[in-house]
């Protein structure tokens, strides 16, 4: 009788489908992880890109990004459960790549004990035969799917798409602040608006301190404004104004982003009555328009579109040094509404009464007159009717009549001299308007600025 | 037994086989496994393609006792499994058993298909009970024992076919086709010249005990589970009234009357775990699941008149069933 010899290895070749079973758990950990992590780490960047422009709350930006992690974790294990390789599975590969006549999947799932030793033994020979044929890391080598590549390009291309088509600002806190610092360096050209400075320039660093709560930092920037606004109206020079103003549109934009942060933007709308309607009507000196979102039923997309839109607005709001005395937000108009056009007030730089002399800075009383005389219907934009004239979509061109000036008035302008006119002389405490083709009411504020010269047709009749 | 010895006398009985029978190899080796599988084998062709010499070919290889039978429509039960008969004694007359020609180690059932369906099932209890009754006696029969029928296709006049039930008592049904013609050439040469072949006996003179003991080891192949799941979703993928009877169900329920039995997956995996033995292993594959399948099956399919009407054979319906079975 033939004596069967021992296997030299029989461990190897018993535990060789186990091994390779535990290496193909490995690859469909990494094929899962590879395939749910590029979607997560797109979502939770975009997400920081929302966060950082202010779009989301931290709360919601933070709360979000564990929904993701959540869903990616459970995808991961969703995914991975059914792809785990069974023993026979495994078994079979091995027997595929050795080219055994399932002589792995025998051992593998027969149990030893109820078969005769012989029989066994001689079954481990045979598979021992084929053990030098199989290297498990050579012939399983972990390849990446097709899934993961779709995965990792379609994210990509999410990730362009957010940067691509949402105009985010890379940071609009971030640029705020900075914008205040370099705001404060420029005040520190001036004497009076050191001190100020060095308060700017502490608030922008407390800003950037994570460690200071939204509303701490809402707090800080509210008091800054209006600290910013209280110089304003107090400084004399043009230039000290306007950038006092810059600073308080700034501190303006950051008091409504803490707002957005905190979460409190929406009660403090509900708080003001806000029946989810934008008004553009102007509320206050500044020209801004204050818009309500709280129970306005609107997604917090919109509301948080429309707070970018106030911010962008706050920022556009910052005069332009080209174009002073032009901008509708000019900050400080409350003060040039003083210096109405009077073309006969002598003594006055013809520039200077130029620039205050801004449709602006009529608008704006306008604004503050009808805010606090009719409030605007709520509930949809405002009806044109409402508009004083000169205001609306169609703006100047629709105001219906201007103011003229005889030549004679506008040679004693250039001089400086007085009013000529019958008017000015006879009734002088009536109006300063000079003569025009409609009748003014008396006082009138925003009296219109155009100036043109009567026809010639008409000087005569007027005269 | 050790496997190497069942190999080796496998082997020798098959060479001493093709001393005689040219070509047919595979023939050769499906009927040596039914034979160690304890099963019985009909040989299916038609007349004169050496099926009658290559099963005395066999018995003669073996040493074992060989009974021939000629089904004919005239043939009675008796003439197969014996009668009473008296006989006269010392001037006693008895009743003795006259054992009949299936007391045999190897019977053959020459042209089984041309005997009435009475004779037929006279071979029904000898062939699954290895045994008969005759007047309320039962007799043991020949241990090993083995049936080897041939019959003529099924369309030839003066056939009757075979019971379903006697067919499902066949281990493998196998085809018998025309030599080709290298194989035909050689026949021609070993029958026709004044040389023939001479087969030997193999098997030593206890050669029953051998085959007993060969019988054993082929049933102590290991099969995996997966293959037996394998089987069992083959053969209940030829049910048409199966529950779930897989992908393979629409071609199956269009032509399949009746499915394989439990006899057709018991026949698959102890032909298969003849056929590793035979190919030197000591385990079931699936290859061994699918090389055995249709010899298994084939008789144990039962077609519908669709299928008829059609010419379509059993072997189309399990290949259809192999395709479309998962293997795991």
């Amino acid at each position: 009788m033939q004596v069967l010899a021992r296997p030299s290895n029989p461990e190897r070749t018993k535990t060789l489908v186990h091994h390779l079973v535990a290496q193909l758990s490995r690859h469909i950990w990494w094929d899962s992880l590879l395939l749910f992590v590029p979607p997560a780490a797109a979502a939770i960047y975009i997400l920081a890109l929302l966060f950082q422009a202010a779009w989301l709350s931290q709360t919601a930006a933070i709360s979000t990004a564990i929904i993701i992690l959540g869903l990616g974790v459970f995808g991961v294990l969703l995914r991975r459960r059914p792809l785990v390789p069974t023993v026979r599975k495994a078994a079979r590969m091995v027997d595929q790549k050795s080219g055994a006549r399932d002589h792995f999947l025998t051992l593998a799932t027969i149990d030893p004990a109820s078969q005769p030793a012989v029989l066994w033994t001689r079954l481990c020979l045979q598979a021992e035969g084929f053990l030098n044929r199989i290297e498990l890391r050579r012939d399983f080598p972990y390849k990446f799917k097709r899934s993961t590549y779709w995965s990792l390009g379609a994210s990509l291309i999410a990730v362009m798409l957010i940067h691509l088509l949402l105009p985010v600002a890379p940071s609009a806190r971030y640029s705020t602040t900075v914008r205040l610092r370099e705001l404060a360096q420029q005040m520190t050209a001036s004497p009076e608006l050191r001190s100020l400075s060095k308060e700017l320039l502490a608030v922008a660093s407390k800003l950037d301190d994570p460690k200071i709560s939204p509303e701490e930092k809402q707090a800080l920037a509210q008091d800054l404004e209006q600290k910013l606004k209280e110089q304003q109206k107090k400084e004399e020079q043009k230039d000290n104004r306007d950038l006092l103003g810059e600073a308080a549109s700034a501190a303006s934009g950051l008091e409504k982003q803490q707002q957005v942060a905190s979460g409190q933007d929406q009660q403090k709308d509900q708080q003001k009555g806000g029946g989810g309607i934008q008004s553009n009507t102007p509320q206050d000196g500044q020209g801004e328009n204050k818009q309500s979102q709280g129970g306005s039923g609107e997604s917090k997309g919109e509301s948080t579109a429309q707070s970018q839109e106030k911010m962008d607005q706050g920022k556009s709001a910052q005069p332009n040094p080209k174009e002073k005395g032009q901008e509708k937000n000019q900050p400080g108009d409350a003060k040039n509404n003083q210096n109405q056009p009077d073309p006969n007030q002598p003594g006055k730089d013809p520039n200077k009464q130029k620039a205050g002399k801004t449709e602006g800075g009529s608008k704006d009383g306008a604004g503050k007159q009808q805010a606090s005389e009719e409030p605007p219907p709520q509930g949809g934009p405002q009806a044109d009717r409402f508009y004083k004239p000169g205001e609306g979509k169609d703006g100047l061109a629709a105001k219906g009549y201007v103011t003229v000036q005889m030549p004679e008035e506008l040679v004693a302008d250039a001089k400086g001299e007085g009013r000529t006119t019958k008017e000015s002389k006879n009734t002088r405490g009536r109006t300063q308007v000079p003569v025009s083709n409609v009748p003014l009411p008396a006082h009138v504020p925003n009296a219109p600025t155009e100036k043109q010269q009567v026809p010639i047709e008409y000087r005569g009749i007027i005269r | 037994m050790e496997p190497q010895q069942f190999q080796q006398a496998f082997k020798t009985l098959e060479t001493e086989v093709q001393k005689v029978i040219v070509g047919h190899d595979d023939l050769i080796r499906k009927i040596l496994i039914a034979f160690f599988a304890g099963g019985h084998v009909l040989l299916e062709g038609v007349p004169g393609l050496g099926k009658t010499l290559l099963v005395k070919s066999l018995s003669q290889a073996l040493g074992m006792s060989f009974k021939r039978i000629q089904f004919t429509p005239d043939l009675m039960p008796s003439d197969i499994v014996g009668t009473e008969v008296l006989t006269e004694d010392s001037g006693r007359r008895e009743f003795q058993f006259k054992r009949g020609p299936i007391f045999a180690h190897v019977v053959l059932a020459d042209e089984i298909n041309r005997a009435t369906p009475k004779t037929q099932s006279a071979v029904l209890e000898a062939m699954e009970e290895k045994q008969v009754t005759v007047f309320g006696d039962s007799h043991i029969l020949e241990t090993p024992f083995i049936v080897l029928a041939t019959q003529n296709p099924i369309e030839l006049e003066g056939t009757y076919p075979l019971p379903e039930a006697q067919l499902d008592r066949f281990f493998f049904k196998l085809l018998v086709t025309a030599p080709a013609p290298a194989e035909l050439k050689e026949i021609l040469k070993r029958t026709t010249g004044t040389v023939t072949g001479e087969i030997s006996k193999v098997l030593p003179e206890d050669g029953g005990k051998l085959v007993g003991e060969m019988q054993q080891l082929l049933r102590q192949v290991m099969i995996a589970p997966p293959i037996e799941d394998y089987v069992v979703r083959l053969v209940h993928g030829t049910q048409p009234d199966a529950v779930n009877g897989g992908p393979a169900k629409s071609s199956v329920k269009q032509y399949i009357r009746y499915g394989a039995s439990p006899r057709g997956a018991q026949a698959i995996i102890l032909g298969a775990k003849g056929q590793a033995l035979t190919e030197h292993r000591v385990h079931v594959s699936y290859e061994d699941v699918e090389r055995v399948i249709y010899p298994a099956l084939r008789h144990r399919l039962i077609l519908n008149f669709q299928a008829e009407a059609e010419n379509i054979t059993t072997d189309q319906v399990i290949g259809e069933v192999l395709k479309h079975v998962p293997k795991h």
